[in-house]
């Protein structure tokens, strides 16, 4: 016994060393785990403050790139508007069923958005990129809403506190959304892989589809997190793998994540009556 | 607490606030990012309990790390750096030394001071580097992260210890 003792007195500082290492091997083994936890939200909430104060000085630096950014959007959607106005005059003149109407104003009311801005953005560092926002639960911001910046797609909510939520962006491996190339039914994972911040892989694309260079990406719309057609990039590139029987692209996102600032979470009403009606389907 | 501890929590919360403020976003070439909060395990006082240290060394990898978005990864380096500098400073630092004795220029000699840095940073950015490309794996970016990591944290750390020392004799 007093061999044990005198044999841990030794060396405690081995096993202090031994139980450091295992300590943090578990947090970062069950890293995603430790996301969701309540502890960890208390301190989203003090990392989110601390970020504020570099993002108050940050903000300022990109004001101009941000402006330019909005003011072209801006002009993009005017020119949208004024061609629906031109269709709306068209089609005011033809009869429209009743019915569809309601069914299409009900799903695009399904979608609501909260402007948020970005706090703390660590995109350029291999593998594991995310973004804090300066929105969280009090504001309505929910675990698993959408992200969208003013130009295309941004990323998922993963962890809320009161007044922040982290975000995992699409530039992150753990995080690959279903998307289609616009006008067609195809579609395939979006990935990242891990190089350039400005482009991302459109994978397990059917064999069959038909795209062309310059084709817009947009979000497929199948899971309850984006609407469908919201954009993403435009295909610069094509390669397959030997042996695969996919199509991969390479895609020019649309999204500046270098410069990201004003973003809007997307809030699905129907969510849960969808999620609740596919979780009947899976008793089954 | 007596002043050197009260130093040394100032010190703490100081490098962790440059660490996420700055450092965190700095990625030179794509490549090179430094890592200052090294600086406070760095200076930890030769003489002090090798597991209050170790101790000490870990607890700042667990601050940074609940900043930044992979928990564990640097707590895990610290807590091998924290445990491999008893051994180093028995390399570089004199045996005989008065309590309260920190490593730092005047103390250790400018050449031997640069390469107990250098000997910590490098096992620092060697090991977190190649902890952080476990999801994606690239050779040729893995060695160009740790060189340019490795260069920029020695030339701030050392940029840091001047700056420090001075400040201390005024």
């Amino acid at each position: 016994m007093r061999n044990l003792v005198n044999f841990i007195l030794k060396n405690v500082y081995w096993l202090l060393f031994f139980l450091l290492i295992f300590l943090s091997f578990q947090l970062l083994i069950h890293n995603n785990e430790f996301h969701r936890s309540k502890y960890l939200s208390v301190f989203q909430e003090i990392a989110g403050r601390v970020y504020l104060v570099s993002n108050s000085v940050e903000s300022y630096m990109n004001l101009k790139t941000i402006n330019s950014d909005l003011m072209q959007r801006i002009a993009m959607l005017e020119q949208e508007v004024r061609n629906y106005k031109k269709e709306v005059e068209i089609l005011s003149e033809l009869i429209f069923p009743m019915d569809v109407h309601e069914y299409e104003s009900a799903y695009s009311n399904a979608f609501s958005f909260i402007p948020a801005r970005v706090v703390n953005n660590q995109i350029s560092r291999m593998g594991s990129n995310y973004i804090t926002l300066n929105k969280g639960t009090l504001a309505g911001v929910r675990e698993d809403m959408g992200i969208l910046s003013p130009n295309g797609i941004v990323g998922v909510v993963i962890r809320v506190s009161p007044h922040f939520s982290k975000v995992i962006p699409i530039l992150n491996p753990k995080y690959q959304p279903s998307c289609k190339i616009k006008g067609t039914d195809y579609f395939g994972t979006l990935s990242w892989d891990g190089k350039d911040s400005r482009y991302i892989s459109l994978k397990e694309l059917p064999q069959h589809a038909v795209f062309n260079i310059g084709d817009t990406i947009v979000t497929s719309g199948f899971s309850t997190v984006f609407p469908e057609g919201v954009l993403v990039g435009t295909v610069e590139d094509t390669f397959k793998k030997k042996g695969e029987n996919y199509n991969s692209l390479k895609v020019k996102l649309f999204t500046n994540f270098s410069a990201l600032n004003e973003v809007l979470v997307v809030v699905n009403a129907l969510k849960d009556e969808q999620l609740s009606i596919e979780k009947v389907e899976d008793n089954e | 607490m007596n002043k050197a501890a009260i130093q040394r929590f100032l010190l703490f919360i100081l490098l962790v606030l440059l660490q996420v403020w700055l450092f965190n976003n700095i990625h030179l070439f794509g490549v090179a990012t430094p890592f200052v909060y090294l600086y406070f395990v760095l200076k930890l006082p030769v003489k002090m309990n090798r597991n209050t240290a170790l101790m000490l060394s870990a607890l700042m990898g667990l601050v940074i790390d609940l900043f930044g978005s992979t928990l564990g990864l640097n707590m895990s380096v610290m807590v091998i750096v924290g445990f491999l500098r008893f051994y180093l400073l028995k390399l570089f630092a004199p045996r005989d030394v008065y309590e309260d004795y920190v490593p730092s220029f005047e103390a250790l000699g400018n050449f031997m001071f640069v390469r107990y840095v250098g000997a910590m940073t490098l096992i620092h950015v060697t090991i977190l580097h190649i902890m952080e490309s476990f999801t994606l794996f690239d050779p040729i970016k893995l060695v160009s992260q740790i060189l340019g990591s490795f260069v920029l944290t020695v030339l701030l750390i050392c940029a840091i210890e001047s700056i420090n020392v001075k400040g201390f004799k005024k």
